[in-house]
């Protein structure tokens, strides 16, 4: 997939690169870092050049970002009567609206694989949009300059910063869900004593 | 962990646990390989044509290696016998398949090849003992 997709942006440029990040912006799981360390490898080789590939890539997954936000604004109604007005919708609400910023930010290039749920849950948890849009630029600002920068600097061995940069992903991903579960656990702990000492 | 835990919520929980030590082994090893194959490399100076013919892959097309390597697309068109007019946006792969079936990996030797036959020898570069290669007629 990701080797077909490599030759059709040699062959077809920006446009089509716009068009692959909009794609994953919206969730479908496409290897968009490694394009987009590819991309800017491409352009050290003269193949794309780098501002409007940088420009359109950036535009196509914001709006990409903000329409999964919006499906998750709009059609939420199901989720809404399940859960809204329980104490631990309450809770995931307060705590998003809190942090959901870092969330936003983070998952636009370190954990690209939790983006998708971090914009369906912006719009669920009705996060302002004018937050969310700001925080998303940020995030993929540094996306496509980063990532694609250090293709650019490494130029035909590009392989090799995906390689760590796409694994790097992944352990942080592990230690996010590790980390989480553990403070779970810690809280449990926490209520347990509690209770013990009220008693 | 408390009464006020079902549990369905205590196996989620440890699933996840399992789940985070798993990713974060499984990652951390791929992290620790991915860093020590980095490490040592630069950056290539700005300017820097290509030399190293073991970075082409089989998604690339003529005229990307072309640029890569510098050398003009017609060079690596008539050393695979195929019309440069119509297979500008074909890979490698694609133009192993469709000129050469059966021969797997037939099209990226012979880029290679002469890549390492027509690149101009810069001071650096190591020496080669490559033939000029032409392919048999498809």
């Amino acid at each position: 997939m990701s080797e077909f997709l490599l030759t059709q942006v040699i062959n077809f440029g920006a446009p089509l690169l716009g068009i692959l990040v909009f794609i994953g912006g919206l969730g479908v799981p496409l290897p968009c870092t490694a394009l987009v360390i590819a991309a800017g490898a491409f352009a050290r080789q003269g193949i794309l050049p780098w501002y409007t590939t940088a420009l359109i890539s950036i535009v196509s997954v914001v709006i990409g970002d903000s329409l999964s936000y919006s499906i998750g604004y709009y059609f939420s109604d199901r989720v809404l009567l399940r859960f809204s007005g329980t104490p631990r919708w309450i809770q995931a609400e307060q705590s998003f609206q809190k942090y959901g910023f870092l969330s936003i930010f983070f998952s636009r290039f370190l954990v690209t694989a939790i983006a998708l749920p971090v914009n369906l849950l912006s719009g669920t948890t009705r996060f302002p949009f004018k937050q969310f849009f700001l925080y998303d630029i940020l995030g993929e600002v540094v996306w496509i300059f980063g990532y694609g920068g250090l293709g650019y600097l490494f130029g035909s061995e590009w392989e090799l910063v995906n390689e760590f940069l796409s694994n790097f992903g992944g352990l942080v991903l592990g230690l996010i869900i590790l980390g989480f579960s553990i403070r779970q656990v810690i809280k449990w702990q926490e209520n347990i004593k509690q209770k013990k000492v009220e008693a | 962990m408390s009464a006020q835990t079902g549990p369905g919520q205590r196996t989620l929980v440890i699933g996840f646990i399992i789940v985070g030590i798993l990713f974060t082994a499984f990652f951390g090893m791929r992290v620790f390989h991915a860093f020590r194959k980095f490490d040592g490399h630069r950056p290539p100076p700005p300017g820097k044509v290509e030399t190293d013919v073991e970075l082409i892959r089989d998604w690339m097309t003529i005229p990307f290696i072309s640029r890569m390597y510098q050398i003009p697309p017609e060079v690596f068109f008539e050393a695979l016998n195929i019309s440069p007019q119509k297979e500008h946006e074909k890979s490698l792969e694609d133009l192993n398949d469709e000129y050469f079936p059966g021969q797997n990996g037939y099209v990226l030797k012979l880029v290679k090849d002469t890549i390492l036959v027509h690149q101009p020898r810069t001071p650096d570069s190591a020496p080669t003992a490559v033939s000029p290669l032409t392919a048999p007629a498809p």
